[in-house]
């Protein structure tokens, strides 16, 4: 089912080639395998949460939370490591950390009816500040070295997180346009009354949304860990922005109801080339924020303009 | 003679409110207005008021031709509109709301509060309204609401008044003081023009009377040269054509029996009433008599306080509409774009939303499925769409009714509850709505159709319910008029 005209559809997808193409011409090093695996490695963490958020947003809610839950979950992952469980296990629970999170958000916003913008800036704080009190504001550094694969490693030739990255994305596509649980999130997003009065379990959906949202936060949190090899307490902080901002450039609405697979995977390219291209033309770090800022502010003018039309 | 309208026209796109209305009024006098729902008192007072423009006819304002085109240049002349409760600021007080927008300011732009609250105290103490400046308005009953609206409508010196059912949502302690007040401002020489649909309270208030149908005016006169009986004749009028002509069959075994249904948050009072298979039960009433909270109640939206819902004699009593939706109940709702399609989904996504599990295994959604099994009923229905994936929300009203209609038959329901289902659609597609409920009905569903269109009701239905008041007043069989079902609705059974 096309949800959004073509032009729509193709315009990020535009973007993103001319991005790269104009990164190709102006800097020497930007087309080199090394640079490419570098990107690739940098986006990953955002790409995977971004995906989670994806589903938040097409129910037509959104998770604040995110950058705290990933700190959350990379931090008592990393804590399990560091008690010596196998590498496998203290990733799992990392994951389940997330997921947990999530399904607390999601638990409150179905049973205290409260809006998810509110309970998830209030779990904004309180995640972060448990990740804090369990760590004592101390990051966790005794950590098996074969845990550097997950976010470092290779395999056949390719970075390990661009498969797992994969292997995610296939699995949020099949389940938003091939499954009943998919189906009801975009119903739920699209209009909440029509949902419930044609007997959706609307609430029971909707948590299960925030929990998977958790589970690949979760699971960026472990990436992330293991890429810096430290559980950092504060890691992923201001990290929801990026989530949020390559959904909404991939085309999602913050109305609910519109957003896919395909759209935040090049939202989340498109931000980190941008990285990249002002890393690579030394351009400063504070500058970045600006142009990813004002990045997201045309992505959704150039949206709304769409809709402007449209009606 | 403080205002003449004559002749007066207005189309909204291809819909005419007002075909040629006159209205005039004296100082000094209450000024009935009546109609129907849809007869065009509401467009003809937003034009008196400076909401809306006539596209044709005469305004005498004193003697004088005037074109109004804002609230504010009406409101210049002497003309107000008594708002609904709902456009208060309610976090602010009685004298705030009273003098909102138009505060007089002191040096530098700033407000006199104090000033502000003494000519709120002055105003409420010359009219002795049972309010107090300081008061907070969201403190106040709807009666209080009502006051400060009064208040706000005359605090510069009015010569005409409008109020638009002031008194639908009052206790009668409550109306009391309204019409006391309404006495007040007329013996002070204003003009009234008062819009009711209640036929109980026209002689305690009303001076003169003028009936509006179809954006006609119909009758104009003294309210004492004219009975209530000749008032409900000129509101519903009689020529309407027939557009629907149908069978009626035997109705078959009771489907859904409701008992003493009664729910304390809309009003609802001991309604019992029964469905039975292949048989259509017209459901009568104004506007918030209660006829949709009714639905609502049955198909667990709003929690009810006592009695039950049977369905094929045993409790349903839904408390989710979800459980509603599992036992074969089909709400299909008086504003489909706002509770009943995802307009921004495919018609095929939205004729299986209520039954997703038809078209999926293990969770897994078959597209191709979906899109035959749609396209299948579409063409059933004779759906105007290009196809499944379509945007609901581009097609006609008619024809987004019938995927409403569709995504219930989808569901295989047998229990629907139509809650003005020709709403906002062409002659043709109310027609072609009407064959499919009889199709329903002779396939053996349970039919409830509330409507406001009572010519429709008695086409269509079997039977008719009338509610008023959150109460069921009468029923009548096949072949009641239309004179019958307004006094039901309007009047007590007994009177």
């Amino acid at each position: 089912m096309k949800k959004t005209p073509l032009l729509q559809k193709l315009l990020p997808f535009l973007s993103l080639i001319i991005l790269f193409v104009a990164l190709s011409i102006a800097s020497p090093y930007f087309l080199t395998p090394n640079n490419l695996a570098s990107v690739a490695r940098q986006t990953a963490v955002f790409n995977t949460m971004a995906l989670g958020m994806t589903i938040v947003i097409i129910t037509g809610g959104i998770d604040l939370s995110v950058g705290s839950i990933l700190g959350l979950s990379g931090l008592i992952g990393t804590m399990a490591l560091e008690r010596g469980v196998p590498i496998p296990v203290g990733i799992g629970i990392g994951i389940l950390t997330g997921a947990v999170c999530g399904f607390l958000n999601g638990f409150a916003i179905t049973r205290l009816k409260i809006a998810p913008f509110i309970v998830t800036l209030g779990a904004l704080g309180i995640y972060r500040g448990t990740a804090l009190i369990i760590s004592n504001g101390l990051p966790v550094h005794k950590i098996p070295a074969g845990f550097s694969f997950l976010g470092e490693g290779n395999l056949l030739g390719i970075p390990f997180v661009v498969w797992l990255l994969v292997i995610c994305a296939v699995s949020v596509h099949f389940l938003l346009e091939h499954t009943r649980s998919g189906r009801y999130a975009f119903a739920i997003g699209s209009n909440k009354i029509a949902a419930v009065y044609a007997g959706i379990p609307v609430d029971f959906h909707t948590t299960t949304v925030y929990a998977i949202g958790g589970m690949l936060t979760g699971l960026a949190g472990m990436i992330e860990a293991s890429r810096l090899m430290t559980g950092q307490p504060t890691a992923g902080q201001g990290y929801e922005l990026q989530a949020i901002a390559a959904v909404v450039i991939g085309g999602g609405s913050l109305n609910g109801g519109e957003g896919s697979v395909i759209g935040t995977l090049i939202g989340a390219l498109i931000m980190g080339l941008l990285s990249n291209g002002a890393d690579l033309l030394n351009v400063s770090n504070y500058w970045q924020q600006v142009v990813i800022g004002a990045v997201i502010i045309l992505a959704v003018t150039l949206d709304e303009l769409r809709k402007r039309r449209a009606r | 003679m403080l205002i003449q309208l004559q002749g007066i026209q207005k189309r909204f796109g291809g819909v005419t409110a007002l075909r040629g209305a006159d209205l005039s009024v004296n100082a000094g006098e209450v000024h009935l207005l009546l109609g129907e729902n849809g007869a065009g008192k509401s467009t003809l007072m937003k034009i008196v008021s400076g909401i809306v423009q006539r596209d044709a006819g005469s305004m005498l304002w004193k003697g004088q031709e005037v074109s109004l085109t804002t609230p504010s240049q009406a409101a210049e002349i002497g003309i107000a509109m008594v708002n609904q409760e709902a456009l208060l600021a309610t976090h602010l007080t009685v004298a705030e709301n009273i003098f909102l927008g138009r505060e007089e300011r002191g040096s530098f732009g700033m407000i006199n509060r104090k000033k502000v609250m003494q000519q709120a105290r002055e105003l409420i103490a010359r009219h002795n309204f049972p309010l107090e400046a300081e008061w907070r308005v969201d403190r106040l009953s709807p009666a209080g609401k009502q006051m400060v609206e009064i208040c706000r409508a005359i605090q510069h010196g009015s010569s005409l008044l409008i109020f638009d059912e002031p008194t639908s949502s009052l206790s009668a302690a409550e109306t009391n003081e309204v019409f006391r007040i309404v006495r007040d401002l007329k013996a002070r020489g204003m003009g009234i023009i008062y819009i009711t649909h209640r036929m109980d309270e026209l002689r305690q208030i009303g001076d003169r009377v003028t009936v509006l149908r179809d954006g006609h005016t119909v009758h104009t006169g003294a309210l004492a040269d004219v009975s209530t009986h000749h008032l409900i004749a000129h509101m519903v009028g009689r020529n309407v054509e027939a557009i629907y002509e149908r069978e009626h069959l035997e109705p078959g075994a009771p489907v859904l029996e409701v008992r003493n249904l009664c729910v304390k948050k809309t009003g609802l009072e001991k309604i019992s009433l029964t469905l039975r298979a292949g048989e259509i039960t017209g459901m009568a009433g104004l506007i918030g008599a209660g006829r949709t909270e009714l639905c609502r109640a049955i198909f667990g939206i709003d929690p009810v306080d006592s009695g039950e819902v049977l369905l094929h004699g045993t409790p349903l009593n839904a408390r989710t509409p979800r459980e509603a939706v599992q036992a074969g109940v089909a709400l299909i709702t008086e504003d489909r774009q706002i509770s009943g399609l995802a307009l921004r989904m495919s018609i095929g996504d939205n004729v299986t939303m209520a039954n997703v599990e038809r078209i999926s295994n293990f969770g897994v959604l078959k597209h191709a499925m979906q899109t035959e099994l749609a396209t299948e009923l579409g063409g059933k229905m004779r759906l105007k769409a290009a196809s499944p994936a379509q945007l609901a929300g581009t097609l006609s009203g008619g024809n987004q009714q019938k995927v409403v209609i569709a995504k219930w038959l989808f569901r295989q329901a047998h229990v629907f509850l139509f809650d003005e289902p020709t709403r906002g659609i062409d002659i043709g597609a109310k027609a072609e709505v009407f064959e499919l409920m009889g199709e329903l009905a002779r396939a053996g569903a349970a039919i409830l159709m509330v409507s406001s269109e009572l010519q429709e009701l008695i086409q269509v239905a079997d039977r008719i319910v009338v509610m008023r008041q959150g109460h069921i007043s009468g029923e009548l069989p096949q072949g009641a008029s239309q004179e019958q079902i307004m006094k039901l609705a309007i009047l007590d059974s007994a009177a």
